[in-house]
């Protein structure tokens, strides 16, 4: 086991060594700003008083560094977060048989389903990590703007009734629930992972996920009543439960039951990837 | 230590066999040179050797291990150089080998600094790889292909690109692991004079068959080659015929049997108007030439 974690740390190490790892966190933060200027300004300010004071009550008490945070965390990911999750999912495995770094690495006395194993936990760690990172750098920009305290507002139109917590009860649900977040996203890495298996360009690797999981995102958005039978086999539409987490009562026998199904989409894809990957020849 | 045992390999859509019933050994402490044309098989049987393709019958053993049924546990006996290695470029050569040998579990750093320090890289190990030359490279390849000590070292075209000192270097290099780790080599190359100054042995490949494996000594070939120049080749031709000897590019290969003072009476005396006789040394060109001959001849 200690030998795994070893490993583990040196792909992790390896991974954000590399400054194209860190363009991502760049790229995120420079949409955070974006979005931190858009909800700051003043006519932008005055469509959120009228929604808090007409749902909640009490704008200065609701509009705070957390509910900035949220707000700036869920229009970056949306924008930008199965981008970067299936670029750097696409990349790992592909990239690196392209560059011919993984011939070096096959070489080892290790095997491949091990060295898989630890490629796609490094990339499910550093999108944990790319998560908790906007998390925290809008929260950033929530406290630069509202300060410490407050209370703290949720809602989107997947939450039936607004939610609102006080500043500590806040604190914890936005964190445990941009962690899960993460977590949820498995579904893209397992794709993007499973792609880059194959022989396969890592661009193509990156955008056949990409369009597939906003195909997904397109069709589950049609209220066609054809679509109905099938619904519950759209991803996208799952991957929202995160905002379970932030419900007044979390329904937790709902949450588990999309973050298992979500796990083990990501998982198949992982295992599907494995023997592919297994029964390919690796020549230069 | 090394045994390829009736290995045959065929790509997906491809139409002939990259190796076909491919079967040689290695002996402990040899260097064999494994020599083709591109397109030969070498970088196939290497692959194979390596666990990276897998073959559609046969089977390579390393000392006794195979690696078609125990592929990590043979690999662990084994360090490869692959033409223009592929480290990665931002991270220093110490952490290239670092993130290396963590996948064979961990090397000693005392171990590491030995080997950098052998290889010649010691002062610049803590750049960043993609600033090193490409000799720099090769040189921090073989120091990660000796992390942990193998017991053989596979090298897929190692010279490609270096310049002549940085080949002498390599070869002195490749001598004196031999002598000190008693390690067995298999080198593939297309270079004959390469193989030639540092193997034992070779094993010959041409479209994915074997057709030669054995010493460095043209006395196996049972021909002598010659450099031959003379005014008038037509005469030339009829003496080479005569003497059973055949025209292999700018040279004439004859039976070791030939006696060469008769040869050049034969030239003088028929009026070919010789001006250029010369005996080469039995060269690995003159071997790759008869594998390749026999080989046409479907004697091989």
């Amino acid at each position: 086991m200690s030998l795994f974690l070893r490993q583990l740390g040196w792909e992790l190490y390896r991974l954000f060594a590399r400054r194209r790892s860190w363009l991502g966190f760049g790229t995120f933060l420079a949409v955070e700003t974006l979005f931190y200027w858009f909800w700051t300004r003043e006519r932008s300010k005055a469509g959120m008083a009228n929604f808090i004071e007409r749902v909640a009550g009490g704008f200065d008490e609701y509009f705070s560094a957390l509910t900035l945070g949220f707000l700036i965390v869920v229009f970056t990911m949306i924008l930008l977060g199965v981008v970067f999750v299936s670029l750097i999912a696409g990349d790992i495995l592909a990239k690196e048989t392209e560059d011919g770094n993984l011939r070096l690495l096959l070489v080892r006395p290790i095997s491949r389903l091990r060295l898989l194993v630890i490629k796609f936990l490094s990339c499910q760690i550093y999108t944990s990590v790319l998560f908790l990172f906007v998390g925290t750098t809008a929260l950033g920009f929530g406290l630069i703007e509202r300060g410490w305290g407050g209370g703290m507002l949720v809602w989107a139109p997947e939450i039936p009734r607004v939610s609102l917590f006080e500043w500590n009860e806040g604190l914890f649900r936005y964190f445990i629930a941009i962690f899960a977040f993460s977590l949820i996203y498995l579904p893209v890495t397992g794709t993007a992972f499973m792609l880059g298996c194959f022989r396969i360009k890592p661009a193509a690797a990156t955008i056949i996920t990409v369009a597939l999981f906003l195909a997904d995102r397109i069709l589950s958005a049609i209220p066609l009543p054809a679509f109905d039978p099938y619904r519950e086999y759209f991803v996208t539409p799952r991957m929202a439960s995160w905002l379970l987490l932030l419900y007044q009562e979390i329904p937790w026998p709902r949450f588990f039951e999309s973050a298992f199904w979500l796990v083990g989409f990501g998982l198949t894809g992982f295992l599907v990837g494995w023997i592919a990957f297994e029964r390919r020849d690796v020549k230069s | 230590m090394l045994e390829f045992l009736g290995v045959t390999k065929r790509f997906h859509g491809a139409a002939t066999r990259a190796l076909d019933d491919v079967s040689f050994s290695v002996g402990k402490g040899r260097i064999c040179g494994l020599l083709g044309h591109n397109g030969a098989g070498k970088s196939t049987a290497l692959g194979i050797l390596l666990g990276l393709v897998h073959p559609d019958a046969g089977e390579v053993r390393i000392a006794g291990i195979s690696v078609q049924n125990q592929r990590e546990r043979a690999v662990a006996k084994l360090g490869a150089i692959f033409e223009s290695p592929a480290f990665y470029d931002y991270l220093s050569g110490w952490r290239n080998l670092k993130v290396l040998t963590a996948y064979s579990g961990g090397v000693d750093e005392a171990l590491m600094r030995e080997t950098i320090e052998w290889v010649g890289l010691s002062a610049r190990i803590h750049d960043p790889v993609g600033k090193y030359s490409h000799g720099m490279r090769q040189r921090l390849a073989l120091a990660q292909a000796l992390l942990p000590r193998p017991e053989m070292l596979v090298l897929d075209e190692p010279t490609d690109g270096l310049d002549p000192e940085g080949i002498v270097e390599f070869r002195r290099q490749l001598l004196e692991l031999r002598e000190v780790m008693n390690i067995t080599v298999l080198f593939s190359s297309h270079l004959l004079s390469e193989v030639e100054q540092v193997c034992d042995e070779v094993v010959i490949l041409r479209s994915g068959k074997k057709v030669y494996e054995g010493e460095v000594s043209a006395s196996l070939l049972g021909q002598t080659l010659y450099r031959i120049e003379a005014k008038d080749q037509e005469i030339l031709d009829r003496i080479v015929q005569s003497f059973r000897g055949e025209k292999h590019g700018d040279r004439y290969a004859f039976p070791v049997e030939c006696n060469p003072s008769e040869l050049l009476a034969t030239f003088v005396k028929e009026g070919s108007g010789i001006t250029c006789f010369a005996p080469e040394p039995p060269s690995l060109e003159s071997l790759y030439l008869h594998a390749g001959r026999e080989e046409k001849g479907g004697t091989a």
